[in-house]
């Protein structure tokens, strides 16, 4: 009675998946160059910042508005120490200096995620706040390393191309990593330190009962956030060709946060739907002038009615169809079992 | 698993709901505000009596979020002002909504609404949407000085659409970076304060002051002028504070002025001049013998706002507010006539810089015949030779693409008009200043920043005293 | 502890210290080093220059008052009901758009600054109503948005965040004028003596501190002393117990939001007048809301106090006593300050854990 509702939930989710990836992998020939660059690949890295929230969010219990400020320190890091105009005048070859950005971001993830630890819940948000705002001043002060026109011009590797006149390489590029991420981050789900964060996130008093060092969980889980967020920092540099404080601002930090939560807080996937359809808004709210062009009230507005209605943000909207329609195709009135290996919500 | 239940479905039918609603109110609000942007569907690709062949796409950008947007309404009726002399009709008072009906030479316009929010991450980005997605011809923009620098540093990578400045001010975004599309109808921030070390040091007496503006780039160009100017004919500069872009507070960086300073220069621009004046007044009073200020003490909109107390300040700019040459009073007549809410805010910068980029496009593009055909070569050519008889003198272009025109030192005195408002009085005119300020800057000279240039004696600038301009 | 009860040969001081593990120790002796050597470099710097200290220590502890005040609301319905108002700051600066628009209309133009005070009413009415309606907005959204997710923190801190992004928008598309000031009331002078080396003060800046302390005495008055004050005291202890008591707890509820939303809108209307009202604003004392309390602990009011002059202190000086060349800098002092407080205690100088 079960089996064809299973079926067919499954194909509910991946069909639409399977859509999705042919669509991108195909992308380059389906939309013009400018969607391509400013609203497609944008989504990827947003949604790859998004991702590192998620992952925090959903596995470990940590809901943080640091990871704007982290791509932006990997971004700033590697921007002064590629070639371009203003910031430091060191110019590494430009994969050297992704390296060392990547590197930074993640030290200093887990420098502050050893500080911030040791706060759960709405502390840590409001932590990881003011560490975001307060790395926003700080690239907004030292002229040495930015100021607030910021670092133009950055060097990239060849292979990026140029992603106005040439978008189709950091697209790929910027899918790739996406693509690897969502692997590297679905396989550490199983592993031991994965299954012990989420411990950490149920239950952390348990956890240290257990014998578990929860603050060095909680920081290594924040410093491999920082590692995915810089990802995202180096491929919006490569984007963008240039980063500013205007970059890291707290309008950023929202978004991230907006996107991560209409996408879904506890799905990872949710990362990139989020992203996408908050390009894709952004992009047509600035071209047709809905409600004044207020683009701000319009997304707000969403984002309001999502918290409000469907903690779990679209997938969490997709996760209620599909289990609507299993219900109507199993035809019984007793809520059958959820599929192996998918998460409840912690909601 | 509460997720299947009952009550999940209803809270999905809820956001259902919700979602519609939104999408509703926004369709609604979007017919109502009847094409605020003159976007996609402005009128006029369908009338024009005597407009022949295809729209022209004119992209204008200007700031609509962040520090400076109080001022996008001035930017736009400017922008607008030079079409509806042409015979466009506003499309309502709010000059952001567009025009109807413009034509140049034959040629139907289409604009294009955009705004960015001061930062040159935004600029760019929307400078990339009005270029790649709405495939403008033109592009004008953008307002603020680091927008500048990453909008020219842009359209270099779009050699086949040509990018006219807003009003951005840096010194770098001409000077440094040179791109071949990209061309500036108005002086810099550093052209700007021509006249006034001049003044501090032979009229005032001064020998010793201290500098103090917002910590970005269009400051630093204006800093840039005064000091290079001060310093060459044998004053001191003592320090230079640098308060971050918005800051409101500035008691702590008043308090440091130290108390036996002869005066100081003023480029605390935009939203933070009131503040800034207002808290200077309390902590040290009597503000107007000390102090020079930057362009935007002279704006009408923020001179409203600072009152009597600035009454004696002396400040420099592009822009004359008691000039009564016929040309600037038809263009102020105009202004106010089209745009009933920016009557007597000519004067402002904004208003003016806007309106000689889309003058000279104008120009350059009736010059040409409207024809583009040639990948924009005949009309750069134009643009760039061109002789703009603008309302306050003739701009013509360096090699740099960039303007060289007359200054202004002006004296703010007591209202005379009784509109409760100081007066602005035009003490000298500097003629032609050029972007190198007589030699100063080169594109080997530092970038104007914290600390760049040095205080140093110099070849005194010809229209000082010293350099036997007096 | 008196030298009495010291084991012989071990004075009081000595048993203390053995009684504090080392690393705690180690911890405070640097904190105690670096709290003394910015003592020393400070008056290094102020025995040079003595007038500039007075009033740059002035302008810190005005300052101060200011953050105080909007942050005490922030901590008091934190610490009563465990929401995180992220819309704080947005309240903060509609109250003073609400003043500065109501103040217009009643003085019909003339512009404000310096040269245009004015009158009492002209100013006090604009207060009590800006602060009275921010107020009331602050009580709609707890009745409407927060009330019926209560115990769901996190979900709250997103909805007030949701709600400011609106707001802030909203702000800029019908205020879109330059920054402003409300104009202080003409029986105030512009500045004071104060009685040291012969300097004056801005008199409206003295009168903030002095709100601030009277906000401060107010609020503890009414939480020691009242019935209301007893309740919220016993609320931020244990809410099902006072709830199973019979109390209403719904209605101390609204009250405090009230409160908290009120004194939102007194920080927006004093910090308008004494700085200026500005679309930035709703960010930034947000920001420093978050840091005062992030310092003093959530939820505690003397924590507020002492977070406020700290923060407050550490701006006005880093602006001006940082060595020549990096006074720009003085934001990365703010942000050594919350590294060392939360490395010490997590929860803030008095934070309890919930």
């Amino acid at each position: 009675m079960t089996r064809p509702a299973l079926v067919v939930e499954r194909a509910l989710w991946w069909i639409p998946g399977l859509a999705i990836v042919l669509v991108l992998l195909l992308a380059p020939l389906l939309f013009t160059d400018f969607y391509l660059s400013a609203v497609i690949t944008k989504a990827l890295w947003l949604g790859l910042a998004a991702a590192s929230l998620i992952f925090l969010a959903g596995y470990a219990g940590m809901i943080s508005l640091g990871q704007v400020a982290l791509y932006g320190i990997a971004g700033f890091t590697m921007a002064n120490l590629a070639a371009a105009d203003g910031g430091s005048p060191i110019a590494w070859n430009p994969w050297l200096a992704a390296l060392a950005g990547i590197l930074v971001a993640t030290g200093v993830g887990l420098f502050f995620g050893a500080i911030a630890s040791r706060s759960y819940g709405i502390y840590f948000l409001m932590i990881t706040l003011a560490f975001a705002v307060l790395a926003f001043l700080f690239f907004g002060q030292v002229t040495q390393l930015s100021g607030f026109g910021g670092v133009n011009n950055v060097d990239r590797p060849d292979i990026v191309s140029n992603p106005v006149t040439d978008p189709a390489n950091l697209f790929y590029i910027a899918l790739g990593t996406a693509a690897a991420v969502y692997l590297l981050i679905r396989y550490l789900e199983r592993t031991p330190f994965g299954l012990a964060l989420q411990g950490v996130r149920d239950d952390p008093s348990r956890m240290h009962a257990l014998g578990y060092n929860v603050p060095l969980l909680r920081m290594l889980a924040f410093g491999l956030g920082a590692f995915v967020a810089a990802l995202a920092g180096v491929l919006s540099v490569w984007w963008n060709t240039r980063i500013s404080p205007g970059s890291i601002d707290l309008p950023r930090t929202l978004d991230v946060l907006i996107i991560a939560v209409i996408g879904g807080l506890y799905r990872l996937e949710g990362a990139w739907v989020g992203a996408i359809v908050f390009a894709v808004l952004d992009n047509w709210t600035r071209g047709i002038d809905v409600v004044g062009g207020r683009f701000n009230t319009v997304i707000g507005v969403i984002f309001l009615a999502i918290v409000l209605l469907s903690p779990g943000g679209l997938m969490g909207i997709w996760q209620s169809i599909t289990d609507f329609v299993g219900r109507r195709f199993a035809g019984a009135a007793s809520p059958r079992p959820r599929p192996a290996g998918e998460r409840a919500h912690p909601s | 698993m509460r997720d299947g239940s009952d009550g999940g479905r209803l809270r999905l039918w809820a956001l259902l709901a919700a979602l519609v609603l939104v999408a509703g109110i926004a369709a609604g609000c979007g017919g109502d505000d009847d094409d605020e942007d003159g976007g996609e569907a402005t009128p006029t690709t369908e009338t024009g009596a005597e407009a022949t062949g295809e729209p022209l796409r004119i992209g204008i950008f200007s700031n609509n979020e962040g520090a400076f947007a109080p001022f996008e309404g001035q930017t736009w009726g400017g922008a607008m002002l030079p079409l509806i002399e042409r015979g466009a009709t506003p499309v309502s008072g709010d000059p952001t909504d567009g025009v109807e009906n413009a034509v140049i030479a034959g040629r139907p316009i289409e604009i294009l609404y955009g705004g960015s929010d001061s930062t040159p991450d935004s600029a760019v980005e929307e400078a990339r949407r009005l270029v790649e997605q709405e495939n403008v011809d033109i592009l004008l923009g953008p307002l603020s000085g680091s927008e500048g620098i990453a909008v020219a540093n842009y359209s270099k990578e779009q050699p086949s659409v040509t990018f006219v400045n807003g009003i951005s001010g840096a010194q770098d975004t001409t000077l440094k970076v040179r791109s071949e599309n990209f061309f500036r109808f108005h002086s810099d921030g550093t052209q700007w304060t021509a006249g006034l070390g001049d003044y501090a040091y032979n009229e005032l007496g001064w020998r010793n002051v201290v500098t103090i503006g917002d910590d970005y780039d269009f400051p630093y160009s204006q800093v840039a002028g005064f000091v290079a100017e001060f310093c060459a004919i044998g004053g001191n500069v003592s320090a230079r504070l640098w308060p971050a872009l918005g800051e409101e507070d500035y008691s702590s960086f008043i308090t440091q002025i130290p108390q036996d300073v002869d005066g100081f220069f003023m480029g605390v621009g935009g939203t933070g001049t009131v503040a800034f004046v207002n808290q200077y007044g309390q902590l040290r009073g009597n503000l107007a013998d000390q102090i020079m200020g930057g362009i935007f003490m002279t704006d009408p909109v923020i001179l409203e706002e600072l009152g009597d107390q600035v009454v004696g300040v002396v400040t420099a700019g592009m822009t004359a507010g008691d000039s009564q040459e016929p040309a600037y009073l038809e263009y102020a007549d105009g202004l106010g006539e089209a745009y009933p809410d920016l009557a007597g805010t000519a004067s402002s910068v904004f208003a003016y810089g806007y309106y000689t980029a889309m003058e000279a496009i104008a120009q350059a593009l009736e010059q040409v015949e409207g024809d583009l055909s040639d990948d924009h070569a005949a009309f750069r050519e134009a643009l760039a030779n061109l002789e703009l008889d603008a309302p306050l003198g003739t701009i013509t272009l360096d090699e740099n693409r960039q303007a060289i025109m007359d200054n202004f030192l002006q004296q703010i005195v007591e209202d005379q008009t009784g509109d409760g408002v100081p007066d602005v009085q035009t003490i000298k005119t500097i003629p032609e200043v050029d972007q190198t300020f007589a030699g100063f800057f080169s594109p080997e000279t530092p970038s104007p920043d914290r600390t760049n240039p040095a205080c140093e004696e110099a070849e005194p600038p010809p229209w000082t005293v010293q350099g036997g301009g007096g | 502890m008196s030298g009495e009860t010291a084991v012989a040969g071990h004075p009081a001081w000595r048993t203390r210290l053995a009684a504090v593990p080392p690393r705690t120790l180690a911890v405070r002796v640097l904190i105690a080093l670096v709290l003394a050597f910015v003592a020393a470099w400070v008056g290094y710097k102020a025995a040079g220059n003595p007038r500039t200290f007075v009033v740059v220590g002035l302008n810190g502890l005005t300052l101060a008052g200011l953050y105080f005040v909007v942050a005490s609301g922030f901590t008091l319905i934190f610490g009563l009901m465990r929401v995180v108002n992220m819309a704080h700051g947005s309240l903060y600066m509609l109250a003073g758009f609400f003043a500065l628009e109501l103040q217009g209309r009643l003085s019909d133009g003339g512009g404000s600054g310096f040269g245009s005070s004015s009158t009492v009413g002209d100013w006090v009415l604009p207060l009590v109503v800006a602060c009275l309606g921010v107020a009331v907005i602050g009580l709609v959204m707890q009745q409407v948005f927060l009330r019926w997710n209560q115990g769901q923190d996190l979900r709250q801190a997103l909805i007030t965040i949701a709600i400011s992004i609106i707001i802030a928008d909203q702000t800029l598309a019908h205020f879109p004028g330059v920054a402003e000031d409300i104009a202080a009331p003409d029986v105030f002078p512009d500045s004071v003596a104060i009685g040291v080396y012969g300097l004056t003060y801005p008199f409206f800046r003295i009168f903030v501190l002095l709100v601030a302390i009277a906000v401060g005495l107010a609020l503890w008055a009414m939480i020691k002393r009242t019935r209301f004050g007893m309740i919220v005291r016993a609320g931020v202890d244990d809410r099902q117990m006072v709830s199973a008591l019979g109390i209403n707890i719904q209605l101390v509820f609204a009250g405090a939001f009230l409160l908290g939303a009120f004194l939102a809108g007194l920080g927006g209307v004093l910090g308008g007048t004494m700085i200026s009202v500005n679309k930035g604003n709703d960010t930034t004392y947000l920001l420093f809301s978050l840091i005062v309390v992030i310092i003093g602990g959530m939820g505690s009011l003397a924590g507020a106090a002492i977070g406020a002059l700290a923060l407050g202190l550490v701006d006005a000086f880093g602006d001006v006593y940082l060595p020549t060349g990096y006074t720009n800098y003085s934001v990365l002092l703010i942000f050594a300050l919350l590294v060392l407080v939360l490395a010490v205690r997590p929860l803030g100088l008095f934070g309890r854990p919930a």
